[in-house]
């Protein structure tokens, strides 16, 4: 016999709260998502691709294929404004053009002060009309506690929003509830998924790797001559050009 | 009947405005003269008797009176202008200023006459308001504008009882030498027997306007047309008359607010800062007006001051947006003294702009506009890391890299078509401006892990008219994996990273 429930307690109306989950069922599955544009990535994300109105913790160096990454996603998110908030270098806009990335969408703001940087994210969340926001942590990490400022910011919008932060910050707890590992190896852009709230991972994640665009693996000239590729593991040819500095 | 009324003019000639505007005050029997153009434009009475006259040549006025001379300043002469052109608002909104040999103002006056008692009482209070101000001043009234302006170089008092056929036996009087813009016309009216305007008047009448046009000028006729206030074709009073320019005043807003305590925490400013910029809201609103651009000035009782300025993308007349702003700007920054006195300037302000909106019948709630949204918050963010730290990237055709790559403002539209050199290269999403140095180790490329050349070259050469470029660029492969885009500089014989794939 089913155990009849009062709907309207206190503990009912927390447990039926999105953002509250109870470890044992895929609950969250109902949360918007926007296809990340890779079909093993996408099977992979407890919604079906990158969740709207959270907060996606991508943790690796300097830049591991996160253009790779989210590019198909940006280019879907229409309209919506793409805001670049502390990035590592500037986005080229040649590469962006190629990429069919609409340069009229795209931001970019420079806040490399701590209390800066957090209180354009928040702003930037609680904005109705931006649809995405890549941020890139400070130099100073960012704290349990402000990285819980980022969460709730981004969990009143519904656009993409993103903190990337250095591999150490794998090792510290963070509220985020998507945690990504990426990093380049010679097969391509590899992707651990190490924390999906909703879901619960019951061996060690095992990653993914999507592959680089053929331009970045190029071929060497000599091959290219030949219409060859160079067999798997053979070190590359001599370059033709002696590297060293005739003054 | 005719409902029409008939215009009445005020002119006032401001004799020394050359030398007022120059806020020069010399002692009455110092001879001065201001000049331009090495000519007297202005000398006043110590130079007058001692022989200097208007239009003298500078050097001979000098030799004359051992004048102290000024030179003339037409910038400082319109400000004057518009200054007492504000003040005389009061009496009528009908203003325009002459610009001639002498400057000065003509007011319209016939539609403030009941409101003043008409015409004697009003110019009496024109004439004691500018009393104040010290002017040379010589007024006339008249039918029309540029017949006031005539009259005021004769002395007749105004009364209030004066017709159009007054002003034109006024006129009549005058000599042919008062058309000074016209010299060359004067010169062959005085040497055709003509001394009066009252001889060309009589000419027109006799002859129509048509012959004084065909003998002495289009410009000529035009102007003794509009002395006399009669059509330019006939020789009858204007079916239409010119319509008169209305003069609206630049306002401003400017208001301050005393501490009964020096205030030194930025959280007991907060409170007058919005009871100012609720001031301006209702400033700007009341006169369909917005404004972009806000002034704070605090001040100190030793009277340092510091100012801060406020500016959005969008105009704006609400009060709301200037605040987020002004407390943003005043986080970043403490008090630099303890403030005595808040100064709120609104520069730049401009009419209220179409803000069209969908009517809506519904009554339903709907989601405020996202682009004004937008736009709050990117005002926001300007405020709080600064102008130049929100951009936007956009294409320019060059050659190279960096310079192909432009930093562009919110507002400015983007080139997004590529040409086909660079449509399908590869290309890197980062670049480095400027590039970085590769260094040299081990006879191998090394940037935070030695490079592997993987693809390559493209040759990008030329730029000649500026620093001739030639340089290589390669795909390269770093230890790690990261593919990057160097090149290498032909000319200095140097690696650089361009930009990094990624």
């Amino acid at each position: 016999m089913a155990i009849s429930r009062d709907l309207h307690s206190p503990l009912e109306q927390i447990l039926r709260r999105s953002d509250i989950w109870r470890g044992r069922s895929r609950d969250a599955g109902t949360r918007a998502a926007v296809a990340t544009g890779h079909n093993q990535l996408d099977a992979g994300l407890l919604h079906g691709g990158w969740p709207r109105g959270g907060l996606i913790e991508v943790c690796q160096n300097d830049f591991q294929g996160e253009w790779l990454l989210f590019t198909p996603a940006l280019r879907s998110l229409e309209p919506g404004l793409i805001v670049l908030l502390n990035p590592p270098a500037e986005p080229f806009s040649q590469a962006l053009i190629q990429a069919g990335v609409d340069l009229d969408r795209l931001v970019v703001v420079d806040a490399p002060a701590k209390a800066q940087f957090l209180a354009c994210f928040t702003e930037l969340a609680h904005t109705g009309d931006c649809g995405a926001v890549l941020g890139w942590q400070p130099p100073d990490n960012l704290s349990y506690t402000e990285m819980r400022k980022c969460l709730l910011a981004a969990a009143g919008g519904t656009g993409l929003y993103t903190l990337f932060r250095p591999c150490s910050a794998q090792r510290q707890n963070s509220p985020a509830p998507l945690r990504l590992f990426t990093r380049v190896i010679p097969a391509g852009l590899e992707i651990t998924v190490f924390k999906q709230k909703g879901l619960l991972q019951r061996s060690e994640p095992r990653p993914l790797v999507l592959p680089l665009p053929k331009p970045w693996r190029g071929s060497p000239p000599y091959h290219a001559l030949h219409g060859e590729r160079p067999a798997h593991g053979e070190s590359s040819p001599p370059s033709p050009i002696d590297f060293r500095e005739s003054s | 009947m005719s409902g029409r009324r008939h215009r009445l003019w005020l002119a006032l000639r401001f004799r020394d405005l050359p030398l007022s505007a120059l806020d020069a005050t010399p002692a009455p029997d110092e001879p001065t003269v201001v000049a331009e153009r090495q000519q007297v434009v202005f000398c006043n009475q110590a130079a007058g008797a001692a022989g200097v006259v208007r239009g003298m040549d500078l050097t001979t006025a000098r030799l004359l009176s051992g004048c102290r001379t000024l030179s003339r300043d037409l910038a400082r002469e319109e400000r004057a202008l518009c200054r007492l052109r504000e003040q005389l608002y009061r009496f009528t909104p009908h203003i325009d200023i002459h610009r001639s040999r002498e400057s000065g103002l003509v007011l319209e006056i016939s539609t403030c006459l009941r409101l003043f008692g008409g015409a004697g009482p009003l110019c009496e209070g024109v004439l004691s308001l500018l009393a104040s101000a010290n002017h040379e001043l010589r007024h006339g009234l008249a039918h029309t504008a540029a017949g006031a302006w005539l009259l005021s170089f004769a002395r007749y008092p105004v009364t209030g009882d004066e017709t159009r056929a007054l002003f034109i036996e006024r006129l009549n009087h005058l000599p042919v030498q008062v058309l000074y813009d016209h010299p060359q016309a004067v010169e062959t009216l005085v040497q055709t027997g003509f001394t009066t305007l009252g001889d060309v008047a009589r000419q027109i009448r006799g002859a129509s306007l048509g012959s004084l046009t065909r003998r002495l000028g289009k410009g000529f006729a035009a102007t003794i047309a509009d002395i006399y206030g009669i059509d330019r074709d006939f020789s009858a009073a204007a079916l239409f008359p010119q319509p008169v320019t209305t003069y609206i005043p630049e306002e401003t807003f400017r208001e301050s607010l005393q501490f009964d305590d020096p205030v030194h925490v930025i959280d007991h400013l907060l409170p007058a800062v919005e009871s100012l910029l609720q001031r301006l809201s209702d400033f700007l609103r009341l006169r369909q007006l917005e404004c972009q651009h806000l002034r704070w000035r605090f001040s100190d009782i030793q009277h340092r001051r510091e100012t801060v300025d406020i500016k959005t993308d969008a105009s704006q007349s609400g009060w709301e947006l200037f605040y987020d702003l002004t407390r943003i700007r005043f986080d970043n920054r403490p008090l630099p003294f303890e403030v005595d006195c808040l100064e709120l300037i609104c520069l730049d302000s401009l009419p209220r702009g179409d803000h069209r909106r969908d009517l809506d019948l519904t009554g339903e709630r709907r989601p405020r506009s996202t682009d004004r949204e937008l736009a709050v918050t990117l005002a926001k963010l300007k405020a709080r890391v600064g102008n130049d730290a929100v951009y936007k990237v956009g294409y320019r055709d060059s050659l190279l890299p960096e310079w192909s790559h432009a930093i562009i403002g919110l507002a400015e539209k983007t080139v997004q078509r590529l040409p086909d050199a660079h449509r399908h290269a590869p290309r890197p999403a980062w670049l480095f401006t400027p590039a970085r140095p590769i260094e040299y180790r081990h006879q191998r490329l090394y940037w935070q892990g030695y490079l592997t050349l993987t693809a390559g070259p493209e040759r990008l050469a030329g730029h000649w008219w500026e620093e001739s470029v030639a340089r290589d660029y390669y795909l390269a492969r770093r230890q790690d994996n990261l593919t990057l885009w160097i090149y290498r500089d032909l000319h200095r014989k140097q690696w650089y990273v361009q930009g990094v794939f990624s």
